[in-house]
């Protein structure tokens, strides 16, 4: 049972570090990105790729994960996020990352192989830990770190004030003076840093899987809808529910019912609460 | 008038294509082809309701496509009932599965609504791979065909062009009449439409069902069609793939996502490498099309022409004509002079 409760908040970290990703990109630019979970297959799969095949030291791999990872953000809104803002049409930028995720997911497979391989031990530790074994307590460790350090920097620094501002009032904003869309690109590189980092300390529970981006995009929205779009505390909350509520869903019913039981808990909250647990209600504009 | 009448030959003029095409294609794997772009046309040809007229993103009606893939197996194959019949039921359950799916979602903005018709696509096939005891798990299930001429490719081919077909008239006479306006409508600005009298909800669930309904149609003739289905036949990128003929084809017309089916289901087999790339082509020409011409490949001409034509002149000066002003000033001064009770009447009130 215990088993099931750790492993719950390691993939419950792993969906809340989607919904943080989720809330950086949104907060900026009101766009829900579908390349999130991506961010996150990209780190897993590219530590793999530098520390396994290459055969480089973690710490060297883990730089150059983030590093792409921070790429593949910014490149996600220059191509796929800035263009579109500018019309009215609020669907285009869905297609239009959409896009972007179908492109890369299947660039990975082509490159990489469409089956799951395993990740490379980061700390050198036998393998028959059990609940202290490195897989579970990674990702959690990592995710705390992240969320604490967002805090810090939307707290204590003025680039962290900025944010609030423009994610407050961006016409505001740029009346004060403030270079929203540079504000914008940099969330987007915070949210790939955030993804790439989380992807690669995850990496050893959910494999270096080309697949991964699709589902991590799905329970990720699912954590951010829950727990309400734009709150933190809300995003983390909601992830660790949803990475308890599955892993005790596998436990009891066997592994066949995931999705099922997510978007279930998904539907129930839109209908009781549809802002989110921890949103806050938007005025329908007219 | 002429637009009617152009319309028509249209109609015709396609008519005819669909019914000469095995008499066109070289071998039955062409025919082959020719079936499943009418057996997906029959589905997008609903989808396209959706998706572009009403702006609903579903982007997991392949879902629905194995719902009624699945239906048919069972009912017809196993349970040994009338193809037929069990054709209209498939499309039956489709749609009442659609009723379900689109009542609590489709109250939802559009990431919202697109995020849960992706988890459906995932749950159906999630339970098609546990409920084995009905869907026969990952091994599959076989599935019977057709009876009597339907039996041979150039019967079936017709039977499912003549579907596609009715479900092109159909739509096109959901677009022409005041019901597409509404649904246009919806899709540009959910608040005009509203203020304008359009239910939004019951427009949008009402296209939806339709699309339920042809969606499970579809399943069945594709699972008929194919002749054994798993549920790897049933991968998300399948409804990706449906969803991407609409959107390159061009939102708010039938003839744009029709020649996107046709174009995308057919290029990959005839260009051998595209084949190997797949969904990334797919993905690129989806980025392309949304960065560079968002209404779609069916405006391409309209873009150009607008893009070739002479700017026009804003400069051209425009000279005051100060007599006829003079002339105007004075009619108004002598008007006032004339009827000094307009003063009056003001002080009384």
């Amino acid at each position: 049972m215990l088993n099931v409760v750790v492993t719950g908040l390691a993939i419950g970290a792993l969906y809340a570090a989607c919904a943080l990703a989720y809330n950086v990109m949104f907060s900026t630019s009101k766009v829900l990105s579908v390349t999130t979970g991506h961010i996150f297959m990209l780190g897993g799969v590219f530590g793999a790729f530098f520390i396994a095949d290459l055969g480089l030291p973690s710490v060297l791999g883990l730089l150059l994960a983030v590093l792409i990872g921070a790429a593949f953000g910014l490149l996600t809104e220059v191509v796929a996020v800035r263009r579109v803002l500018n019309r009215s049409d609020e669907h285009l930028w869905l297609l239009s990352t959409l896009a972007l995720a179908i492109m890369v997911q299947q660039a990975v497979g082509l490159w990489w192989g469409t089956e799951p391989r395993p990740f490379p031990r980061l700390i050198p530790q036998d393998y028959g830990q059990g609940l202290w074994d490195q897989k579970y307590w990674l990702p959690i460790i990592a995710v705390a770190v992240i969320a604490v350090a967002l805090e810090a920097f939307y707290r204590f620094t003025l680039a962290g004030k900025i944010f609030i501002a423009v994610a407050e009032d961006a016409y505001a904003a740029r009346a004060r003076g403030i270079a929203t869309d540079r504000v914008r690109a940099f969330s987007y590189i915070i949210a790939g840093v955030i993804g790439a980092l989380t992807g690669f300390a995850a990496g050893q529970l959910t494999f270096a899987y080309f697949a991964l981006g699709l589902t991590l995009t799905l329970n990720g929205f699912i954590a951010v809808a829950v727990g309400g779009l734009g709150s933190n505390v809300g995003a983390m909350l909601g992830g660790l529910a949803l990475g308890l509520l599955t892993t005790g869903a596998t436990y009891f019913f066997g592994g066949e019912y995931q999705n099922t039981i997510a978007v279930g808990l998904l539907i129930a909250v839109l209908l009781i609460k549809p802002e989110g647990v921890f949103g806050s209600k938007s005025v329908r504009p007219v | 008038m002429t637009r009617q009448i152009e319309l028509w030959v249209a109609a015709v003029v396609g008519i005819a294509i669909v019914v000469a095409v095995p008499y066109l294609v070289g071998d039955f794997y062409q025919l082959h082809l020719a079936t499943l772009i009418a057996v997906y046309w029959v589905l997008i040809g609903g989808l396209n309701l959706v998706v572009g007229f009403t702006g609903t993103l579903s982007i997991g009606h392949v879902g629905l496509l194995a719902v009624g893939a699945y239906c048919f197996a069972i009912l017809a194959g196993s349970h040994g009932l009338d193809p037929f019949l069990t054709l209209f039921l498939c499309g039956a359950l489709g749609a009442l599965i659609g009723v379900l799916l689109g009542l609590p979602s489709l109250r939802l903005p559009g990431f919202y609504f697109a995020m849960v018709t992706l988890a459906f696509a995932l749950i159906v096939t999630e339970l098609s791979v546990a409920e084995q005891w009905l869907t026969g798990g990952g091994i599959g299930l076989s599935v019977p065909g057709f009876p009597g001429p339907l039996a041979t490719p150039w019967g079936y081919y017709w039977f499912t062009a003549a579907l596609a077909v009715a479900v092109t008239w159909m739509t096109w006479n959901v677009t022409r009449l005041m019901w597409g306006r509404a649904l246009v409508a919806v899709r540009d600005s959910e608040v005009a439409a509203q203020s304008v009298g359009v239910s939004i909800y019951r427009a949008k669930l009402t296209a939806f069902t339709f699309s339920g309904f042809t969606a499970g149609v579809a399943g069945a003739l594709f699972a008929s069609l194919q002749s054994y289905i798993t549920p790897d036949t049933f991968i998300f990128e399948l409804g990706l793939f449906f969803f991407v003929c609409i959107i390159i084809g061009g939102r708010g017309s039938i003839v744009g996502p029709l020649l996107g089916t046709v174009v995308l289901t057919a290029l990959p087999e005839v260009v051998a490498p595209l084949a190997n790339l797949g969904n990334f082509f797919y993905g690129a020409l989806l980025l392309v099309v949304v960065l560079l011409l968002p209404e779609g490949i069916s405006n391409l001409v309209i873009v150009i022409r607008n893009r070739m034509k002479p700017a026009v002149n804003v400069n051209a000066p425009v000279k005051p004509d100060l007599a006829r002003l003079a002339a105007a000033v004075r009619r108004a001064e002598g008007e006032a002079e004339a009827h000094p009770a307009y003063e009056a009447r003001e002080v009384h009130a």
